[in-house]
């Protein structure tokens, strides 16, 4: 695929944001199975193809509760994850953000920054949220550094909030309110 | 009907009225289905109706449509309230807010009184006060409109005094009684209504 049949909807740097595509369902399911991956996104049963592409059927919701993207690596024309304003609450203008780079090869490259960074910006310019939230596993520490890159802060650690892999994980909850946001932008 | 009779109905009447939010003459509360009779009346009165520009006969199944419950997952574009009359008992009219824009943050007033001698008293201005607070200080709207059609001398009227500028007028736009109308839109954002309000 070429950048000129990619649908960009947010572009970035190295990345860019674009609508879910059924095609990429096989990818998609592969992330949400690997237990890689999944140990972090707390995906705890099978994901089949099936399922996810239920999900991608067309709704006649007028509003939706969540908004999700492609992660498309500019570079290597390869799509490497998802990013998702989820659980939207329109009546509080708060959400959830939601990320999962599905390709392990690029942990570590700063991609989780830079998607959150733009995934913020839509939350915030577009849907009028109010306040994101992000609960982060302790051990997940490539997330919660990237979120505190962005400028959420730490607001509460929820003690044994997880089972995983045979034992309770401690969980991170974190905000980021508009206006604190627009400050440091 | 019997004394005693009336009484257990009154009593009836005010075990099943919750009110949402309570004003000086009026409740606004939610909707009940055993008013569905009631409501059709009004909503195909020709003197209410003339005003609330339906052109539609509405069948009492249609009115009852209107109180069955929406799936949750889908978010609501309407907040509507019975306006009930606190003295006499009974409900009067309808008031809320449609076309609720969850993004941008505005929604529609509407209100309509069904029992025409309740009308010129203030009571739909009273009514829409109480929606406007809502609306404001409860679904944190940033703009409230209101559309309304040049024969309704009374609601211009109304609109002004709760505070509504108008906006513009959309000419011709709805044709009532063999004739067009204009349509004046009128809107209020919450930092001027705060402004008044303080």
């Amino acid at each position: 695929m070429t950048d000129d049949v990619i649908p960009i909807f947010i572009g970035g740097e190295n990345i860019a944001l674009v609508p879910l595509n059924i095609e990429n369902i096989k990818l998609y399911a592969k992330w949400e199975n690997n237990p890689k991956v999944r140990i972090y996104s707390r995906n705890i049963l099978p994901r089949t193809v099936e399922e996810l592409k239920k999900y991608l059927e067309p709704s006649d919701k007028r509003l939706k509760n969540e908004v999700s993207f492609e992660i498309w690596h500019k570079k290597d024309k390869k799509t490497i994850g998802f990013g998702e304003v989820a659980d939207i609450n329109w009546y509080n203008q708060q959400a959830y953000l939601g990320l999962i780079i599905g390709e392990p090869d690029y942990w570590g490259q700063k991609i989780g920054e830079e998607a959150t960074r733009l995934i913020v910006e839509y939350a915030f310019n577009e849907l009028n949220i109010f306040k994101l939230k992000a609960s982060i596993l302790v051990v997940n520490k490539g997330s919660w550094r990237c979120a505190e890159k962005n400028g959420f802060t730490r607001v509460a650690t929820f003690e044994k909030d997880m089972y995983v892999n045979g034992e309770y994980l401690d969980n991170y909850e974190y905000s980021l309110l508009k206006e604190d946001w627009l400050k440091i932008r | 009907m019997t004394e005693e009779k009336k009484d257990k109905e009154d009593k009836e009447e005010e075990n099943d009225v919750f009110p949402f939010i309570e004003g000086e003459r009026i409740d606004l509360v939610a909707g009940n289905s055993k008013w569905a009779n009631l409501f059709c009346n009004w909503i195909n009165n020709p003197k209410v109706r003339h005003y609330s520009r339906n052109i539609w006969p509405q069948t009492l199944e249609d009115v009852k449509k209107r109180f069955e419950h929406s799936p949750d997952r889908h978010i609501r574009d309407v907040a509507s309230f019975t306006i009930y009359h606190k003295q006499e008992k009974r409900p009067i009219g309808i008031v809320g807010l449609d076309n609720i824009n969850w993004v941008s943050r505005n929604a529609n007033l509407f209100a309509l009184i069904g029992e025409p001698e309740h009308w010129g008293k203030g009571i739909a201005g009273e009514a829409c006060a109480l929606v406007i607070k809502y609306g404001f200080t409860e679904l944190n709207l940033h703009k409230i409109h209101a559309g309304i059609f040049s024969p309704n001398s009374r609601s211009l009227r109304a609109a002004e005094k709760l505070g509504f500028e108008k906006e513009t007028i959309i000419k011709e736009a709805i044709y009532i009684d063999g004739k067009y109308h204009d349509n004046h839109r009128f809107s209020l954002l919450k930092r001027d209504w705060q402004k008044s309000n303080e």
